[in-house]
């Protein structure tokens, strides 16, 4: 049973989406995410250990390995790719209660800025991770966030902000949302933010890579 | 107020093919630079830039401004009584000049879109590399710029400094507002949002100083304090990249 889930989670690090995939070169012809977690189903392993002992496993060393940069985004979009895969098999799990998500994140990038890949790196680790994630796109206005907040109770936020122009809106944002719920937590990223800049405008939290996003809500966000 | 005249304002559509782009410069963007991309992206590169070259406006331009108009000031440059504050670091790069060129390039905004809806219909992958290959051209085209404007100057002989961006090296991004005023509505096809956002998203905006005693800066990373900028190189890679 263990040796399915090695070989799923592999297949997650490895980008190894479908038996047809012929990538990575070496695994041409083997099974793949998609049906290693199908299998593995069938063969009566808990969706849960699916999910946790495999597939997170596998989706947190490519994000320890991008932020080490050992590999870059090519390479995580190949692991987002297959874990995409193994988690079709999940779905009907999460649909009936049997699997939960860790908590919700409501992400996006702020009022003015119209940058994109970054946000949905990030949120393609974050999911991998065992989250939920709401994207609410680009050019989101305090109000759509807001929103967005009031819809999820307990959700934590993620701003995005690629220009100096925009990263302010960021504070606005954040102090729209932490006027209405103080407790909600604020994650923020992009690449003119720093943690200095976080603490100044009240966010809880300032990650330069995806994995210290996911990091941050695993030890510091209670699950809703 | 000062009366700014006319600068001397040109503008160009080079060819992809005169940019020189291969699946080894957008290998390396992608950071792929001490260990080959992976087989299945290398496939992905090579069949994209045939359709890439079928998608793209490429324009860039320049003008500069009168030297009357222009002097350095503590912070940067004043050009007629406009403050342009590149912040200490680029000033001290531009020390000498005589004027600026004022420049713009863009990759268009077909190739962007063609992106967008890549990545909208769940080719996450192609989308980014569509992306990261635009962020190229508009780079290049600025580098094919910079030649431009070297034959523009020679007969003055004048020597160029290297070109500096808003967003970099502490220089705001609101300055882009400014060096726009300066050129004419939607130059090469690019306008500016509130936010100073240019549109199409792949372009590039900055000066290059210009005048007989100015000099080019050996390494520009080593004075720009985004640390954690895509691009930042270090010496040795600098030193591949020119040969």
């Amino acid at each position: 049973m263990n040796e399915i889930l090695e070989s799923l989670q592999r297949c997650v690090e490895r980008g190894k989406v479908n038996i047809k995939s012929p990538y990575p070169p070496d695994m041409k012809g083997q099974e793949g995410a998609d049906e290693l977690a199908k299998k593995a189903l069938e063969m009566g392993v808990a969706p849960q250990d699916v999910l946790s002992k495999a597939l997170i496993v596998g989706m947190q060393n490519v994000g320890v390995r991008f932020r080490n940069k050992e590999i870059f985004v090519p390479d995580v979009l190949m692991a987002a790719k297959a874990m995409a895969a193994a988690m079709v098999h999940l779905k009907p799990f999460f649909k009936s209660d049997e699997l939960k998500h860790k908590g919700t994140i409501v992400i996006g990038t702020v009022l003015g800025d119209l940058h994109d890949i970054g946000k949905k790196l990030v949120s393609m680790v974050i999911e991998g991770s065992g989250w939920e994630v709401v994207d609410l796109g680009t050019d989101v206005s305090p109000d759509k966030f807001l929103k967005a907040v009031d819809e999820h109770p307990g959700c934590v936020v993620g701003l995005s902000a690629l220009l100096t122009t925009t990263m302010v809106n960021m504070e606005t944002t954040v102090q729209h949302i932490k006027s209405k719920h103080p407790a909600i937590k604020v994650i923020i990223g992009g690449a003119p933010v720093t943690e200095e800049f976080a603490t100044k405008i009240g966010a809880d939290h300032y990650s330069p890579d995806p994995q210290g996003a996911v990091e941050f809500l695993n030890t510091r966000c209670t699950p809703n | 107020m000062l009366e700014f005249p006319t600068p001397e304002t040109v503008s160009f559509y080079p060819s992809f093919q005169e940019l020189a782009i291969d699946r080894t410069i957008v290998e390396r963007d992608l950071g792929y630079r001490k260990t080959p991309a992976p087989e299945i992206v290398r496939q992905l590169i090579d069949e994209i830039l045939p359709e890439v070259s079928l998608r793209l406006t490429i324009q860039c331009g320049f003008c500069i401004l009168p030297p009357d108009f222009v002097s350095l000031s503590n912070d940067g440059l004043l050009c007629g009584e406009i403050q342009i504050s590149t912040g200490p670091i680029i000033a001290s790069q531009l020390k000498k000049l005589k004027t600026v060129a004022v420049f713009v390039s863009t990759a268009g905004p077909l190739l962007e879109q063609w992106s967008q809806q890549l990545m909208a219909d769940g080719d996450m992958m192609k989308g980014y590399l569509v992306d990261s290959i635009g962020s190229e051209i508009a780079d290049r085209a600025s580098e094919w710029l910079e030649k431009r404007v070297a034959e523009h100057v020679a007969p003055r002989r004048w020597a160029m400094t290297n070109r500096y961006s808003p967003g970099y090296c502490d220089w705001p991004v609101t300055d882009q507002q400014k060096l726009f005023s300066f050129l004419p509505p939607r130059f090469c096809g690019i306008s500016l949002t509130p936010s100073s956002l240019m549109i199409p998203i792949k372009s590039l905006s900055g000066i290059i100083g210009l005048g007989p005693d100015v000099a080019r800066g050996a390494f520009q990373c080593s004075i720009c304090d985004l640390k954690d900028c895509f691009r930042r190189m270090d010496e040795s890679e600098f030193a591949t990249e020119q040969r």
